[in-house]
């Protein structure tokens, strides 16, 4: 594995690639001393690890402002946290608003509920920039409106969603608002308290720089959250009752102690690099992207106009040629890999009219560099001038 | 023309039935790539429009089949680069339909189930 070939690697809102060796090298020296279940045993190793948890937890909860470590729960990733929430919070009968700019991990889920007949649910539409209108959200929310649903930032356009706005409203008409920053969690701050959130739900691996398996949600204090898996937890074992407390209520079974420590040493990477200065040599290496292909005339860029508000990832097509086909020759041709497709959110491309082939996705993590960016646009001349 | 006279690609359709009974999906790629012979391969070439295979189309197609009957799956971006002589660039230039809906399509591989 250790002569894997060179990659310009251009697919980070999937997954960062590669990590950063610092984190690689912690997960690898932290599971050695405390690769043990955390919480489960009395003898010192275990309890070592259950501090080491809480540990990160207290860490994730300063670093999304929220209220109570306790109220970190561990997942397998991001589609894992949001079924939680969405099954723990909806109540027959209850109303959902959501967006059409949302992954299947939200999509899917509400899409189940309202087809067995247990929710009304509203998909939001956006605009021509790809933003969301807060206004249509108080439209949306009526009397028995259980949750307000929203991705913080397209996985698709890029574009970073106005939650803030959103959630005063939500919060004036005391309806739980969540949001789902798989995308934005380690690029751009986010702060629960100050923005009215109920709910975050998120993921490990991407821009959080840590491994696969691990993600989580953060709970507001008070907020109540049906369980839907039950099981061994560490404490209260006496009972055939699950756990009332968090975070284990929503937390069986042994969680991903190497994910933990992973996505621990990937937010101390964040923090030592400054996560606003990740995001501006991301978003420098992004216009220069964006400026040079969109100086060629067959290319076609969605909702990248402005990069206000915006992440390090943007959507293109070329006339004439599959957004399949032309990953393929990027991979193939020139080692560029990006994502093609429709990127698991198919109402998007169908507002765009880019359904069902999707488009190719660009999106840049904090280890791409600018000879990355030469690269991409070098090999679009030669596509484009071969395939006149 | 032969047994596969009506065969018929466009994207989108429906499952498409050629000469005797070989079934397409609503893609246009064979559902049984096994049935695929290289009459056939003409026919489908004649359906997209592309009326004679060359030697570079030949080149493609046998590497691309030859790959898929020996590992049972189509191959990697730099395999069918390295195998068929010919930059990814070329291919898509040289099938209409491209490397996808082209290529792939009269080699008769599978759709690849990928979004």
């Amino acid at each position: 594995m250790s002569s894997c070939p060179k990659t310009i690697y251009l697919d980070n809102a999937a997954t960062t690639f590669p990590k950063p060796p610092e984190v690689i090298r912690s997960m690898l020296e932290g599971y050695e001393c405390l690769g043990v279940s955390p919480g489960r045993g009395g003898y010192d190793l275990a309890v070592r690890a259950e501090e080491f948890v809480t540990g990160v937890r207290r860490q994730i909860s300063e670093f999304f402002g929220g209220h109570d470590p306790n109220r970190v729960v561990f997942s397998y990733n991001a589609t894992d946290a949001l079924n939680t929430i969405i099954c723990g919070l909806v109540e027959p009968g209850c109303h959902v608003v959501s967006s059409r700019l949302e992954h299947n991990s939200v999509l899917r889920p509400l899409h189940y509920l309202r087809e067995q007949g247990l929710i009304t649910l509203d998909l939001l539409p956006f605009d021509s920039n790809g933003f969301i209108d807060p206004q249509d959200v108080a439209k949306a929310i009526r009397l028995e409106t259980g949750l307000v649903i929203l991705t913080h930032a397209s996985n698709v356009l890029g574009t970073i969603q106005p939650v803030q706005e959103i959630g005063r409203i939500c919060y004036e008409r005391k309806v739980p608002f969540a949001i789902d920053v798989s995308q934005s969690a380690g690029v751009v701050p986010i702060d629960m308290r100050t923005w009215h959130l109920d709910a975050i739900a998120f993921t490990g691996h991407k821009s959080l720089l840590g491994p696969t398996g691990i993600g989580g949600l953060v709970l507001r204090d008070g907020l109540d959250v049906r369980a839907s898996r039950f099981g061994g937890t560490g404490v209260d074992s006496h009972s055939l009752a699950h756990t009332e407390e968090y975070p284990q209520h929503l937390e069986p079974g042994t969680i991903n102690m190497l994910g933990v420590i992973g996505l621990s040493a990937g937010m101390r990477y964040i923090a030592e690099l400054g996560l606003q200065n990740i995001y501006e040599h991301e978003m420098r290496l992004l216009r220069k992207l964006r400026d040079g292909l969109a100086s060629f005339k067959r290319v076609r860029l969605y909702c990248a106009d402005s990069m206000n508000n915006h992440l390090p990832l943007f959507m293109l097509n070329i006339d004439g040629i599959s957004a399949a086909d032309l990953g393929a020759i990027l991979d193939g041709d020139f080692n560029i890999a990006v994502r093609t497709g429709l990127h698991c959110a198919p109402l998007v491309h169908q507002d765009l009219n880019t359904s069902p082939y999707g488009g190719v996705r660009f999106s840049l993590g904090p280890l791409n560099v600018p000879e990355d960016i030469d690269a991409v646009l070098d090999a679009f001349q030669v596509i484009l001038e071969s395939s006149l | 023309m032969g047994r596969h006279e009506d065969v018929n690609v466009r994207n989108r359709d429906k499952t498409a039935v050629v000469g005797n009974n070989v079934l397409f999906d609503e893609e246009g790629f064979l559902v049984n790539p096994d049935a695929w012979d290289e009459t056939m391969a003409e026919n489908i070439a004649r359906a997209l429009e592309l009326s004679e295979l060359s030697e570079f189309h030949w080149q493609v197609i046998r590497f691309l089949r030859k790959y898929y009957v020996s590992m049972g799956k189509a191959p990697l971006n730099n395999e069918l680069r390295k195998g068929a002589g010919l930059s990814l660039t070329q291919i898509e230039r040289i099938f209409p339909g491209g490397i996808k809906f082209g290529a792939r399509r009269i080699a008769g591989l599978p759709n690849p189930k990928s979004c």
